[in-house]
Order: C-alpha cells, then structure tokens, then sequence
C-alpha cells in the first residue's frame, strides 16, 4: 500500500525558501522594470525584503528536521 | 492549582492565587469598561464613527428587499462597499425597530463577546483551567483596538467572529478526527459555512480562508483539494450571482471601490503599535508559534495567526485601521492560553521528577529541578504577572465619572487627555479636556458619547430641518433621524473618482443648482470637484461640535 503524502520539515523549509526567494527576486525586478516609486531599493523595499531574508533563513533551519511531519 | 496543594506548608503559595486574582480582576475590570463604553453608543442616536451610517443604510436598504451595490452616477448617489451579511443579520431588527444605530452595534457587540467565548472555548478544551481560559477570552475584549471598535455599526468584529468559530471548530474537529480515527465531514461542512459567513461579512476574511485551507493542506493534502474545490465553486457562484443581480455594481462597488492606495509610515506605524500595545500575548504566540513549527505539528491557531500577522499589513492602506489586527489579536490569545496551558501541564506532569525533559530541534536536554513548591508557584505566578503586564500596556478607560477618574489616578494613569476638536472645513480650535485615557494614544474613538453629543446631533438636526429637501452630508445619522433620503457615501464616491469609475455630471449640477438646501461637512472626504462646487455655491452658517469633530453646516450663497 502506498504511503499517502505528507509535508515534512523539510519540505515545508523549502517551501519558505522559495517563498522568500521568490518574494526577493519579484522585489528586484519592481526596480529593473521601473514600477516603483524609487528609483533604487526603497525602504519598504528593504524592510519587506529583510523579512523575505528571515524567511529563507527559517526554511534553511527546518530542513535538519528532515521527514518530521509538518 | 492542584500541584501546588501539595505542600501548603509555603506561605508562598498564597503568591499565584493572589496575583491570579489581581489579574481576573484587572481584565474583568476592562470588560466593565468595554460595557459601559457600548451601552453608551447603544443611547447615541447618530454617528459616532464615520461610515456607520452607510452601514445602517444597506441594512434599510436590504429590509425593503433591495441591493445596496448601485449606481454612483445618480441621484442619490449612493452605494455600498462592503459585503451584504452583516446587514442582512441585522435586517430583522430593522423591521421591529425601524432604522436605529443600535441595532447593528448591539449586533457587533454580541459579535465580539462571542469572540471572546470561542477563543476562552478552546483553551479550556486544551488547558482544562477556567482562570486561564476567562482570562484569554477577556484579554480578547480588553484589546484597545477590540474595544474601540465592537460597539460600532461596522461589520469587521462580525467577521472576526466567524473567523473564530470556524477556526476553533475546525482546530477541534480535526483533533478529534486523529484521535478517533473517523472523519467528522458534517462538521467540515459547517466550517466551511463560517467561512463563507466570514468572506461575505467582509472581504478581509480571505486571509484566514488562506490559513484553514494551508493548515488542511499541511494535514490531508488531498482532503483540502478535495473541500476547496467546492468552497471556491459556491463561493464564485454566490459573487457571479451578486454581480449578475446588480448588473455588475457589486464588482465595481466592492472590489474596483476598495483597491486602496498605502498611505506611506501608516502600517508600519500601526504595527509599532500593535506589538507595544499587545507585546506579551504577541510574544507568547509567537514563541509557541516558533516551538511548534521546530519541534512538533503546526496547529492550526499557529498558521492562523502567521497568516493573520501579515495580513494586517493590510492596514497600511487609506481607510484602513488598527481594527485589521483583531483576527491576529484572536489568535495570539488562543495560542497564550495553549502556550501557558502546556507550560503549566508540562510542570505537573513532572513534579516528582528530579530533572525535566527540555526537547528541541531533535535534541532532548535534562534540566534540573529544583525541589518543593518553587517551581510551580512561580510559573503560576509568572503567569499571572505576564497577563497584569499585558493589562497594564493595553490601558484604556473613559473617566467621565468620579469612580472611574479616581480609578485610574489610583493607577497610577492620566486622567484626562487635551485634544483639539478635529476641524476641516473651519478654524483650528484650541485643545479641550476628552474624558478617557488610552495607551493607543489620542483616540477621537473609545470616549462614551455623551448628552452633549447628542443635543450636538440635535442641533445638526434641527439646522437641516428648517430647509425641505435631504441634507447633502458626509454622515448619514442627521437624515435617517428626519426621515429624510440618504445622500451620497463620500469615501465611496472618493474611491470610486479616483479610479475613473463615477460620473459626477448629475451630482454637480445639482448642487450648482443649489438644490440641496444644506451641505454638512464633517472631514470633507468628497471627491476634489465636488468640493469645489460645494465651496462655490454653498457658505458654511453654522459649526457644531459633536463627538471631537467640528461640522459645518452650509447653506446656498
């Protein structure tokens, strides 16, 4: 019998590493596509990026936690 | 406190029951406040917040079977932006009582101290200590941001309410599923109608929509597919069948209306403030929120509060307020009261025991225990100092009588704040003693309305009246008092003007033809031309002030 699926740690980590990845990588290409109000990183930019950084920083450390269920 | 019966001998041990009572009676004390401060709004027959009266306007509206999401472009010129159930709930009450105030703030009131039940429900359903769970539920309404606004003719407490219900029921439901081994689907079903009630209460409510079905998905991936699918299915066909019946209105009233633009330092100041004002229920959340995403399962009241943490970002936005925080306000005093509950169990389950097992991140630690009473008597008390510390930052009390005055000066607090009356259509006025005190800062929202608001409203009233035709105003409560048609919801008409999605023609030729025998400003937040025109044919005659505002009242030049 097949093991249903879960989400474990691990993948949740993931999960929060392409999550704030992905938000960093949308923040930049605001600037290179010039739609934001500044013409560098503004601040809410910086800030709302900062926390994109916590959130990589949390995937990384749930993924030691490996197959833990989620 | 059974653990620490044990050995009465302490004389510590009368150290917790003493400051546990100090903190029933602090919170209690707030909900007495919360009380007074809604059976005073409950007397007040006008608005006291900008914006109820439209509210009660779609509930008249509803109670004669009619649509409130309509056309901006004519006469009157008004519509709705926000869903309909809240209203609709109210309706009856309309019916009996005809179209009062206090009916939809009655209706938001019980809102909130449902609210505040759930939320005591379901950590005693974890914890199994009554102080605990009275205390969360109470801390609930002590909010600053809980109390300001769950008096008020608005609909957002009514959606935190279904909110909580649908959380804790399926918080509960899913709990016992595991344990039992059964799938509970009926019970399913009725989260997901509170959802719904949520959704179509108000739109903010897709936030925790988001929560409960990520949380199922963390569960039984294939069991949340399975239960979205036709959530989002009756969902879309209840907003396909609104729109259709509207002619598209509610499209363009309810979402097209309220894509509102961020008003720079507004969210990260209200976040400021949230945290300084809830900083021990939002820390204890947050470290029971970080314990179980490292050590155990996500609960749903953690993912619940995550979702609901970012999503008061949402409050940044013009006509947006602190109100945006009281789904996170919720969920963090759920998750105080399980965090404790698990503290305090934790302890007791190993009272003889010479080491406690501390597990974290994979590792198991073996911590010393110190032996006799001390432990728990000071994790008890710790408890009970925590709660008193999170009562003392959320200080807020009205001091328009001598035994409330008295109380706060007792506590150490201000008495009185200096406020200048808010003006925008006269001159500044110099800064006049407000009765209440609140650690939110000014507030022009939290005072007891008083006879003097009243007889203000009044006045208001009795200016308009002396003309035939409906007052053009930016609040609804003088005309309703008259009988007198509704014109016009001005933030609406902003919004809407702002997105190019209303024509003004028919409304500026009418009051270029004076046809409005008075115009009353409150805060001026009509549309640009149309105050113009108003500043050109109309000539303010009359100031009143009533609940901290200056309104002018204006008549054809």
């Amino acid at each position: 019998m097949n093991k249903p699926f879960l989400i474990t740690k691990r993948l949740l980590g993931l999960g929060f590493i392409v999550l704030g990845g992905g938000a960093i990588v949308g923040m930049l290409a605001l600037n290179l596509l010039g739609l934001t109000a500044h013409s560098g990183i503004g601040p809410t930019q910086q800030r709302a990026m900062l926390v994109a950084g916590l959130v990589i920083v949390i995937g990384v450390t749930l993924l030691p936690l490996g197959n833990c269920e989620t | 406190m059974p653990f620490i019966k044990q050995d009465n001998e302490s004389p510590l041990i009368w150290l917790p029951r003493l400051l546990l009572v100090l903190a029933l009676l602090a919170f209690v004390g707030y909900f007495i406040v919360y009380a007074i401060y809604a059976f005073a709004l409950f007397q007040f027959p006008f608005d006291y917040d900008q914006g109820e009266g439209f509210e009660l306007m779609d509930t008249v509206l509803f109670s004669q079977g009619e649509w409130p999401y309509r056309s901006n472009d004519e006469y009157p010129f008004y519509s709705s932006n926000y869903p309909p159930l809240f209203h609709v709930v109210i309706v009856p009450l309309v019916w009996l009582f005809g179209p009062q105030y206090w009916t939809g703030r009655l209706v938001s009131y019980l809102g909130t101290l449902i609210t505040a039940a759930a939320i005591g429900y379901a950590v005693q359903r974890y914890g199994r200590r009554w102080w605990l769970s009275l205390l969360c539920g109470l801390a609930f309404l002590a909010s600053n941001y809980v109390y300001q606004v769950g008096p008020l003719f608005r609909q957002h407490m009514f959606m935190v309410m279904f909110e909580t219900l649908a959380v804790v029921l399926l918080a509960l439901t899913v709990d016992r599923e595991e344990k039992e081994g059964i799938r509970l689907n009926g019970r399913f079903l009725i989260v997901m109608v509170l959802l719904l009630a949520a959704g179509y209460t108000k739109q903010l409510a897709y936030a925790t929509v988001a929560a409960v079905f990520i949380f199922l998905f963390l569960r039984q991936p294939k069991r949340a597919v399975l239960w979205a699918v036709p959530f989002a299915a009756v969902t879309g066909l209840i907003y396909l069948w609104i729109d259709w019946a509207t002619s598209g209105m509610w499209t363009l009233n309810t979402i097209t209306a309220n894509v509102n633009p961020i008003v720079p330092g507004q969210m990260e100041g209200l976040y400021r403030q949230w945290f300084r004002l809830h900083t021990v229920i939002t820390v204890v959340a947050a470290l029971y929120a970080f314990y179980q995403l490292y050590q155990e399962r996500l609960s749903l009241f953690t993912v619940w509060f995550g979702l609901a943490v970012v999503n008061a970002a949402t409050a940044g936005t013009w006509g947006a307020g602190a109100s945006y925080f009281a789904t996170a306000i919720a969920a963090s005093c759920i998750l105080t009261g399980l965090a404790f509950g698990r503290l305090l169990n934790w302890l007791e389950r190993h009272q003889n025991d010479r080491y406690l097992p501390v597990a974290f991140y994979g590792r198991i630690w073996q911590l010393p225990k110190p032996a006799g009473p001390l432990l728990p008597i000071g994790a008890y008390s710790l408890v009970a100092i925590l709660f008193l510390m999170q009562a003392d930052r959320m200080f807020h009390m009205p001091t328009h009588t001598p035994t409330l005055e008295r109380i706060a000066a007792l506590l150490g607090k201000e008495t009185a704040v200096y406020i200048s009356p808010q003006t925008s259509c006269s001159a500044t006025r110099p800064p006049e003693r407000i009765p209440y005190v609140d650690s939110a800062g000014v507030s022009l929202l939290g005072r007891p309305p008083n006879a003097a608001d009243t007889a203000a409203g009044k006045q208001i009233v009795a200016l308009i009246a002396e003309g035939e035709t409906a007052a053009f105003a930016e609040d609804a409560g003088f005309n309703f008092y008259l009988g007198r048609d509704i014109v016009t919801n001005p933030t609406q008409l902003l919004n809407l003007y702002y997105y190019g999605a209303v024509d003004l023609t028919e409304m500026l030729g009418m009051l270029d033809r004076q046809e409005f025998d008075t115009v009353v400003f409150r805060a001026q937040f009509y549309p640009p031309p149309v105050l113009e025109m108003i500043g050109q044919r109309y000539q303010t005659e009359h100031l009143v002030q009533m609940n901290g505002f200056v309104y002018c009242v204006m008549r054809p030049r």
